[in-house]
């Protein structure tokens, strides 16, 4: 305790023999370092008050943080045979219903840190089983600017493979989801999620209540376009939205997006039929609302979300021109009953194109069916890190088939204490 | 729509956002150092607080409107040591460069307190434990003002045209804190040494302060919720004789709280634990004198 005096009562002569420091302002000091040696010796014994925290091992400092993401479930179908396709769409292999029995999900693996004073980079890698085989998917791998960077306030650019601006749930990672699996419009037409190489560019308004605009361009190599040449832009993306409280405890945000490609390299489907080429166009809207009855989100919340989509495809499927709009919409509601107990209920649906004659017969032909998908969820969240979530599908994918299905989950989080998108 | 948001980028590529702004933008974390800002900022700041007191600090969303309202911010102050860890990194990616960490815009009060509660080790086997130690660092009121003192060297710099104004109004909180304080620490004489039970680790920093002694606490482990079969455990190693009081704060659910009380005729008190915690408590003065107040009826004239 005595060295702390005998420092001050030095750096004390240093400063009177220098005659540098306004008197007023050592004194201060002094009388600073005095209070806290006092309080350390008043301390001792019976309490751990410490003002050491400001000293830390070096060494592992300038590593990333570091993030696991694992998770596991079990599936039962009552559809034993082949999932049928999406009638009236072809889809990639992520949008469909996933392995039966029990299996590992995806595996996350997540680096991040800020590179220097301009830049924040990220990794995520996800490792999944795929045909029997061990696979590393990377999931995102960007660089953003952070507000240092030169760039007027507000203004961001990020750069790599990244869960861009689409929707509410595109930006956000799976194991983050409310529900086990991804709504029909998102299967349909993302393939689960657009995660393209590109840039994008956002600015958030300096308005009173939120306003982002942004707008970004990518190789055009994943759904919803897929297939670009690879020589130019592939697609273009646009989105605006804006949001705010209703009053301390009720929020809201709604958005309009936009991407848009071309794809001389074909969008065919994971069964391989029905290629398309040409311009994709997807529009999507989304819109959350969420409400803590109590004030307090970790002891009850009441959310409602609802996302709308429409694609215009204007091109050929199998050398056949086709140009046609097809939607797709989800609504979903989740109430979280206390701090460990959610329940959650969602409805999603499409809405096919009409075909031309040389599609009739197809999987393009939606025979003016619309496929429908039911979840009801309940999950049980022990703490931040974990949770395990029983879920019950139906979908109704194709004229005539019901699926009904059941899933047990489990989703946990190692290390690094990631903050949670809205 | 389209037209107001160019006409709002044009006005906001004119004029650089110092000419524009009147008053000082100031996003606290919390409703005590919206306070304690309002204290020494007077009307010269503009003040609001991302969380109220009926909110878990720990766990709030990044709600779009808190981006905007980082987004303007000339000052952001909060508690830190890793209170804010689940929501202000997402927010803080849309503040202004003069407001990033290290930053003179940055301020975070567990910086410059004294910090109790550092774990030796550190496993999320002990729950969501904080590696920084206790971040409530406001409710033990000598760390008032050390923190104000910080707060009031920050505002000179952003803002040294109103040094004056800045200066009069911290000397003036300065002394009446100090009155107070002298005070509180005769009125506390009487409850030293009881024995409490707790909900989660807020109250530490009061605690200590006073005196009191934590006997056990609701929740398993920090971030994780009691269950019927812990407070079953807590109910067989306590009794009216060896517990004096249990102590929530208005974000905690009362559930457990009430269940325990009522099995042992344990009394059981809501402590504000910040301004607007309770009708009296509108600020920082208040907290204090209305928590000393509930805790001397239930413990002194008990």
């Amino acid at each position: 305790m005595y060295i702390y005096k005998i420092i001050a009562s030095f750096i004390l002569t240093l400063f009177v023999f220098t005659k540098f420091v306004v008197a007023d302002e050592l004194e201060d000091r002094v009388k600073e370092l005095e209070e806290k040696i006092a309080k350390m010796e008043s301390s001792d014994g019976n309490n751990s008050l410490s003002t050491s925290t400001k000293t830390k091992i070096y060494g592992n400092e300038f590593n990333p943080s570091i993030g696991i993401i694992l998770n596991g479930k079990y599936n039962n179908f009552s559809m034993k045979s082949a999932e049928p396709a999406v009638k009236g769409f072809v889809i990639g292999h992520e949008g469909e219903r996933g392995r039966e029995g029990l299996q590992l999900g995806e595996s996350e693996l997540n680096f991040s840190s800020n590179i220097d004073d301009k830049f924040y980079g990220s990794m995520t890698a996800a490792i999944v089983k795929e045909d029997g085989e061990d696979k590393v998917e990377l999931e995102e791998a960007y660089l953003m600017t952070t507000p240092n960077f030169n760039f007027p306030d507000g203004m961001s650019l990020k750069a790599g493979k990244a869960f861009w601006t689409l929707g509410y749930m595109n930006e956000h990672h799976v194991h983050a989801d409310d529900f086990a699996n991804r709504p029909l419009p998102y299967r349909v037409y993302l393939n689960k999620s657009w995660n393209d190489e590109g840039a994008e560019i956002t600015y958030t308004l300096p308005t009173d209540y939120y306003a982002e605009i942004g707008a970004g361009m990518f190789r055009g190599d994943d759904y919803p376009i897929k297939g670009g040449d690879g020589e130019s832009v592939g697609a273009m993306s646009a989105f605006a939205r804006i949001g705010g409280d209703i009053d301390q405890d009720q929020n809201w945000r709604m958005g309009l997006y936009y991407v848009d490609g071309d794809n001389s390299g074909g969008r065919a489907g994971n069964d391989g039929d029905n290629t398309f080429k040409g311009d994709s166009s997807l529009y999507v809207t989304d819109f959350r609302y969420s409400y803590a009855p109590t004030g307090n989100v970790r002891e009850q919340e009441l959310t409602l979300q609802g996302e709308f989509f429409a694609r215009n495809e204007d091109g050929t499927y199998d050398d056949i021109v086709f140009n046609g709009t097809s939607y797709g919409w989800y609504a979903q509601s989740v109430y979280k009953f206390n701090s460990r107990w959610r329940g959650g209920l969602r409805y999603s649906q499409m809405e096919t194109a009409g075909v031309p004659t040389g599609l009739i017969g197809t999987n393009m032909d939606g025979e003016g069916f619309d496929p429908t998908s039911i979840a009801i969820m309940t999950d049980w969240t022990n703490s931040e890190f974990s949770r395990v979530r029983w879920q019950i599908n139906q979908d109704k994918l194709a004229s005539g088939s019901t699926d009904n299905q059941f899933t047990v989950q489990y989703i946990i989080s190692i290390g690094a204490h990631g903050a949670h998108k809205f | 729509m389209l037209k107001k948001i160019i006409t709002l980028i044009i006005i906001q590529f004119s004029f650089p956002s110092t000419l524009i702004a009147k008053e000082l933008n100031v996003f606290a974390c919390e409703p005590e150092w919206k306070s304690l800002v309002e204290e020494i900022g007077g009307e010269k700041v503009k003040a609001i607080s991302a969380t109220h007191a009926k909110q878990d600090p720990h766990y709030i969303r990044a709600r779009p409107s808190l981006i905007s309202k980082i987004r303007r911010a000339d000052l952001i102050f909060c508690s830190g040591a890793g209170l804010e860890v689940g929501w202000m990194p997402i927010l803080i990616q849309k503040a202004k460069a003069e407001v990033q960490p290290g930053s003179i815009g940055y301020l975070m009060a567990s910086k410059y307190t004294p910090i109790i509660d550092i774990p030796k080790s550190i496993d999320r086997g002990h729950g969501d434990i904080h590696p920084e130690g206790n971040p409530h660092v406001h409710l033990d009121p000598n760390n008032i003002p050390i923190i104000a003192k910080e707060l009031y060297r920050r505002l000179v710099i952003i803002d040294p045209i109103n040094k004056s104004y800045y200066n009069s109004r911290y000397n003036n909180f300065i002394s009446r804190w100090d009155k107070s304080l002298l005070e509180w620490e005769k009125e506390i004489q009487d409850i030293k040494g009881k024995n409490i039970v707790i909900h989660h680790k807020s109250f530490d920093y009061m605690f200590y302060w006073m005196g009191l002694n934590e006997v056990a606490a609701l929740e398993i482990k920090p971030g994780i919720p009691p269950t019927a079969a812990h407070l079953n455990d807590i109910l067989q190693t306590v009794n009216k004789d060896t517990v004096d009081l249990i102590v929530v704060s208005p974000y905690d659910p009362p559930k457990g709280a009430t269940w325990l009380s009522n099995k042992t005729k344990i009394p059981f008190v809501i402590l504000p634990y910040t301004i607007g915690g309770n009708e009296e408590s509108n600020n920082l003065f208040a907290l204090f004198d209305s928590s000393i107040k509930i805790l001397q009826d239930a413990l002194y004239y008990k």
